[in-house]
């Protein structure tokens, strides 16, 4: 049997993206991306609708309904170790903590840190029975605008940690970060309806429950068109982008997208929740498009990673036409 | 001071890989070619072998990205980007960010490496016998090529006549 050549650049099946940050950062990515955009539609349903359902534990009185609407910090505390988990060297992550001001991971560090500690300390106001911690004053109200920022910041954040790496061109543009906000308020008020679902912690507020999930619904559409405009732009802005967004399509990571992005993150969700509406709200279709949604949002971080080819040198190119110069002489004799 | 640069010729390289074993002895002690800052790339089948190196580019992006800062420019010696292994945490950022794929990660130091240029005397270049990697003055570069073109141009009007 002859052999075959193919072209080691060019041919999709031999497209090399980059293979340094993997599975391990898009679950950091996803969680912090998750947890900051569930805070931020839980501050907003706090602000607005005020649930509150307080039970009793050892005679103390707790609110449940807080807990399951501003968790989002505890899910970000989670996922930050992810990341100094995929270090060389892990004792030394102080080291990006104490440099704020040299890049983007440095940045971030201190930006899912505030997030972590004002989210978790207003989480314990807002949980804890203790009088003296409720006191309404405009420190609290300062406390809540300051973390709200710096949840939109660190949803934001997650895209902006990609779109510094300027040689690779399918993260370079302002659209990702806007799609992984849009994502992480996504997934993040579907975490929410999943954490209050069954539990009759919302049952006080019907209106507000509905009123998540059509926020939820047209969140998912609106990641979808986002989704749609970030690869079609991405697919025009150079050979390489045109690479990735070819290899995410049709190349050995279509599986990845047409599955887990676009089957599991966006129609299966759309399709149980509208399931969902016909029969009267059944939680079990709404728990199914929650955790499908969830699995989608995490492929949608998984396959922006694994796509990410780097910009061509000149010399790769070079090295290309010679390539195809002595093949064709090859072919030829 | 006169800056100096690694400059490869890919018409002259062999692809004997004995670059990389030279380097790799030199930073690490082991004759372990995966540890070295240089990589051949080769197409066997037709015949194209391509050393890669760092280039301590002007706009580095691995400088830009790093969160430590330990990967750092030194202006003042041969103007070479560099990386501090007491600073680096081993995030990656630089491989990632680098277009040549250069920084390498060491497995074994869990830190990431680069080129840096052995100190001034590049061993790549005192071992590499076809000379296909050469250590030359910066504003040689360009008298080069221009030599390569006139050579060339020569090459053309003698098959004319």
């Amino acid at each position: 049997m002859g052999t075959e050549y193919t072209h080691p650049i060019r041919n999709v099946r031999y497209l090399r993206p980059q293979k340094e940050w993997k599975e391990i950062i898009a679950i950091y990515l996803y969680l912090a991306g998750m947890g900051a955009g569930s805070y931020v539609i839980g501050t907003l349903l706090n602000w607005f609708v005020h649930p509150s359902r307080v039970l009793s534990i050892w005679g103390l009185p707790f609110d449940f309904a807080k807990a399951a609407i501003l968790w989002g910090p505890i899910l970000v505390a989670i996922g930050a170790p992810f990341l100094i988990l995929d270090l060389g060297i892990k004792r030394r992550f102080l080291y990006a903590c104490l440099n704020p001001r040299t890049s983007w991971v440095a940045r971030g560090f201190l930006i899912l840190s505030i997030f972590i500690v004002f989210g978790l300390i207003l989480l314990a106001k807002s949980v804890l029975p203790f009088e003296w911690l409720h006191a309404e004053s405009t420190f609290w109200y300062i406390a809540e605008v300051v973390t709200i920022a710096f949840a939109f910041a660190t949803a934001l954040y997650t895209g902006i940690l990609l779109k510094a790496t300027k040689s690779i061109p399918l993260w370079n543009t302002y659209l990702l970060p806007l799609l992984f906000l849009v994502s992480a308020l996504s997934t993040g008020s579907m975490a929410i309806i999943l954490s209050t679902l069954g539990t009759s912690l919302l049952s006080l507020d019907a209106t507000a429950l509905k009123i998540l999930m059509g926020g939820e619904q047209i969140l998912v559409v609106i990641e979808g068109i986002v989704l749609f405009v970030y690869l079609s732009r991405r697919y025009k802005a150079s050979e390489q982008a045109k690479d990735s967004v070819r290899l995410l399509l049709f190349g050995e990571k279509k599986l990845l997208f047409w599955g887990g992005i676009v089957l599991l993150g966006f129609i299966f969700p759309v399709v149980l929740e509208s399931i969902s509406s016909l029969s009267h709200g059944n939680p079990v279709f709404i728990f199914a498009a929650g955790i499908i949604l969830l699995c989608g949002g995490f492929f949608l971080r998984l396959g922006v990673l694994s796509a990410g080819i780097r910009e061509q040198i000149p010399m790769q190119r070079l090295m290309e036409i010679k390539y195809e110069l002595r093949t064709m002489k090859m072919k030829e004799n | 001071m006169e800056q100096k640069v690694l400059v490869v010729d890919q018409q002259k390289c062999t692809g004997c890989r004995l670059c990389e074993l030279v380097c790799s002895v030199h930073h690490t002690g082991s004759s372990n070619p995966s540890r070295a800052r240089i990589k051949v790339v080769k197409w066997e089948h037709v015949g194209i072998y391509l050393p890669m190196i760092c280039n301590h580019c002007e706009k580095a992006y691995c400088v830009e990205v790093c969160p430590t800062k330990a990967c750092h420019r030194e202006a003042d010696n041969n103007n070479r980007v560099v990386i501090d292994k007491n600073l680096c945490i081993g995030c990656r950022t630089c491989i990632v960010a680098c277009p040549f794929g250069h920084p390498f990660f060491d497995v074994q130091e869990r830190v990431t490496v680069k080129c840096d240029f052995c100190d001034g005397d590049p061993k790549c270049v005192t071992f590499c016998d076809p000379k296909a990697v050469t250590y030359v003055d910066a504003d040689m570069i360009q008298v080069a090529k221009k030599r390569e073109a006139a050579n060339k141009f020569i090459d053309s009007i003698k098959q004319l006549r």
